[in-house]
């Protein structure tokens, strides 16, 4: 019991060190909501720094009109950053008070259990659960009743194909099986020019192709503590995912050395058919290229691989259920405060504002249907609700690690223009191996 | 014999005050210095090593302190993730990267020793990649290594890959021995100053030329500062993390994949605390060991005191 109390004060001791330089800790001041601070953590914006910048002044005096009390931003870069943020508040029990987290990590924070679950009291405070978008609310917890995840914003994923090379090739419409989109890919590529425009090397987007292709075949990957990596599905989705640039050859070799945002910068010279996974964060860029006025979003495929309908047991997920939602923390001290931001910027205004601002799409369905009319964003806004949520387990951050394992261990092969399928299997069964121990350890 | 006899008494007096020196020495006033001492190397180190025997995860990160003890299970994990993999890449790249910076440094040094128009200049322009921080060189590396970069067109190779397969590790050399070699120069340049005059003037007078001189009188003087600066240089490769993380990512190909790569990936992605301070505490192990024997092996202390002892 002593040495307990002695590791626990000087970790504390340690712990609060950090925090100091981290600049964070709490303010808990006064009786009444003026004088009181609001603590936020949010993601910071690279592509639009100063807009982002007046956005936040713009929230923290509206809030300040509201309640009296100030909003204080506290930014993090990746997403690692954050979490290393989470880690240290969960451990101290203070920190910021409201947090914004990407989907996929909503599971790995709900794990901790240092966020607020939400009843039917909290979702009043906010403005009702209704106001959502049906789909946002897919990875707010693992069930009903256990949801810590409130919809904030959300990011699904499209692909953007050059309308007028596709007119060229007599393509009418994008392709909606995937079978198609790589014969519509063949027919695109000549000379200099490419079907597709993919980024082999990024550490995010090559699970995400995988995931939709098994969850379309029918199999969602977890299925309770049981990890089905090592299926037909997922191997067949490997294999047209490298297949694109071995077999089919309808990708720029370079693509082996691609991040997502070099292939939107190949896309943009206005050569290449398609860009396989992007998101509305993109526009800007994209009107900046060659392509400027010759692109249009277009649904990904939702039939799986080798099949011209989706089976019985397949589901229709155009996209990961992506965006960020808002966790407010369990030991925040100002938590009527919290709920009171949320409501705030879950408000359809707040949020067709930071839509304009930044492209990324409401979370709150009215605002999300005001959308809809706009062409180039029906699409978007209909993979939004075509969203399907990856599992919710705190094992999902090794598997999804897993995943990208496999493409990043496959580069050279993929490099020197051959990969067999045997070699694809044995990468695989090591994914296998650690998101199966990974779903072990969950609780 | 009359001298001999003389100066015993007098060692024996001598002896005596220092151990009265030794003490009365007022030690009390390290006590600030070991006091942050404590506070950030030996609490921390404590803390790891803690860490390492208990199952630390998301899980139980919230009530870390009841997280279940499992003794040396974190250890056993840790070897079968990977670990002597990762120790392996982690030594010979550090190693080679050492070997090859010596000479360079050493070269380096030489060549900016005399005086000469524009020297100033040279020794601004050697630091530049000491100064340079490690994200900005692994930045501009890998746009350079790209499969499309400049280095593929200037070499008249089309999408070899420098960022991933087994050629990753040759990258990680190259990037880092660029990075790296100042130091081994500042060292040497450090060392050559000290030489002491006469050292050249009675080279001078003794008529030697440059070559026999360099390498009978010169570099004897450097053994001292380049094998402390090999120590610390090799140790530094060992550590560095920027490096590799912004040039390969993560997770990174399995031929960098690094040991600080390794225990960031299982701490911050895969979130088991308990098995990554295992990862860094058997590395620190299996590193000290060599790294005590080195110690032992050159002594450093380069003063005539130290030697005796």
């Amino acid at each position: 019991m002593r040495t307990r109390k002695i590791m626990a004060l000087a970790g504390a001791t340690v712990l609060a060190a950090a925090l100091t330089a981290c600049g964070g800790g709490d303010d808990s001041g006064g009786g009444s909501g003026s004088g009181k601070t609001l603590d936020v953590l949010i993601g910071a914006n690279t592509q639009y720094p100063e807009e982002f910048q007046a956005w936040q002044k713009s929230i923290s005096d509206k809030f300040k009109a509201q309640t009296g009390a100030t909003v204080k931003f506290e930014t993090f870069a990746t997403a690692n950053d954050e979490l290393t943020k989470i880690q240290t508040s969960v451990v101290a029990g203070s920190g910021p008070d409201v947090y914004a987290v990407g989907t996929t990590m909503t599971p790995t924070a709900y794990s901790t259990g240092a966020f607020v679950k939400m009843g039917d009291d909290e979702w009043k405070k906010i403005g009702g659960k209704d106001k959502f978008n049906p789909a946002t609310l897919g990875i707010s917890g693992p069930d009903e009743n256990n949801q810590v995840g409130i919809p904030w914003v959300s990011r699904p994923f499209v692909m953007a194909y050059n309308t007028e090379l596709l007119k060229a090739a007599g393509i009418d419409k994008p392709a909606t099986t995937w079978d198609e989109l790589t014969q519509q890919a063949k027919q695109l590529t000549k000379g200099d020019q490419h079907g597709l425009a993919i980024a082999y090397k990024d550490n995010f987007d090559p699970w995400k192709f995988v995931w939709g292709m098994s969850v379309q075949a029918g199999n969602p990957l977890v299925d309770g503590k049981t990890a089905r990596l090592q299926d037909p599905t997922v191997q067949k989705a490997y294999q047209t995912y490298f297949g694109w640039l071995t077999n089919d050859k309808v990708v720029d070799p370079a693509a082996v050395g691609w991040t997502n945002p070099q292939a939107l910068a190949a896309f943009a010279k206005g050569k290449t058919g398609y860009f396989m996974l992007t998101t509305t964060t993109a526009t800007n860029s994209l009107e900046q290229g060659a392509v400027k006025g010759k692109w249009a979003f277009a649904l990904l495929p939702t039939v799986p691989p080798g099949a011209t309908t989706r089976p019985a047991n397949g589901v229709e997920a155009a996209s990961i259920l992506s965006g960020d939602n808002l966790l407010v923390a369990d030991y925040s001290k100002n938590k009527d405060l919290a709920f009171q931001y949320v409501k705030l910027i879950t408000d359809p205004e707040v949020q067709l504002d930071y839509y304009q601002k930044f492209g990324n799409l409401p979370a709150n369905a009215s605002a999300l249907q005001t959308l809809a009319s706009d062409q180039r964003l029906a699409p978007v806004t209909e993979a939004a609700k075509k969203s399907v949520a990856t599992p919710f387990t705190g094992g999902w951050s090794d598997i999804q690690l897993a995943l990208t394992n496999v493409a990043v261990q496959s580069l050279p092969d993929l490099a020197k223009g051959s990969l067999s399928p045997a070699q694809i299997d044995s990468r695989i069964a090591t994914a296998q191996k650690s998101a199966q121990s990974a779903l072990d350890r969950a609780k | 014999m009359a001298t001999q006899l003389l100066s015993r008494p007098e060692e024996k007096t001598e002896r005596r005050a220092r151990k009265v020196t030794e003490r009365q020495r007022p030690l009390w006033l390290l006590a600030p210095g070991g006091i942050l001492m404590v506070l950030v190397i030996l609490i921390p180190l404590a803390l790891a090593l803690w860490i390492s025997l208990i199952d630390l995860d998301q899980y139980t990160l919230r009530r870390w302190v009841e997280a279940p003890f499992i003794g040396l299970a974190n250890y056993a994990e840790s070897l079968d993730a990977g670990l002597l993999h990762s120790i392996w890449i982690s030594v010979s790249f550090a190693l080679i990267a050492t070997i090859v910076t010596v000479p360079i440094g050493i070269a380096a040094a030489l060549v900016t020793q005399n005086a000469y128009r524009g020297r100033g200049l040279v020794r601004a322009v050697f630091l530049i990649p000491y100064v340079l921080p490690s994200f900005v060189v692994a930045t501009v590396w890998r746009t350079m290594l790209q499969p499309d970069g400049i280095v593929n067109s200037l070499l008249g190779q089309e999408n070899s890959l420098w960022l991933s397969g087994s050629r990753s590790y040759w990258t990680l050399i190259l990037v880092e021995i660029w990075a790296a070699w100042p130091f081994i120069y500042l060292m040497s340049l450090a060392a050559l100053q000290s030489v002491d005059h006469e050292v050249h003037e009675a080279s001078a007078v003794d008529g030697v030329t440059w070559w026999p001189k360099l390498i009978k009188v010169i570099l004897p003087y450097l053994r001292g500062p380049v094998l402390l600066a090999c120590l610390l240089a090799t140790l530094n490769h060992i550590n560095n993390f920027t490096l590799p993380f912004v040039l390969f990512g993560a997770p990174a190909p399995d031929n960098v994949n690094v040991m600080p790569m390794l225990v960031y990936v299982t701490s911050f992605q895969g979130l088991r605390f308990g098995l990554s301070a295992a990862m860094a505490v058997a590395s620190l192990i299996i590193i000290a060991i060599p790294l005590f024997v080195y110690l032992r092996a050159v002594r450093l202390d380069v003063h005539e005191e130290g030697g005796k002892r």
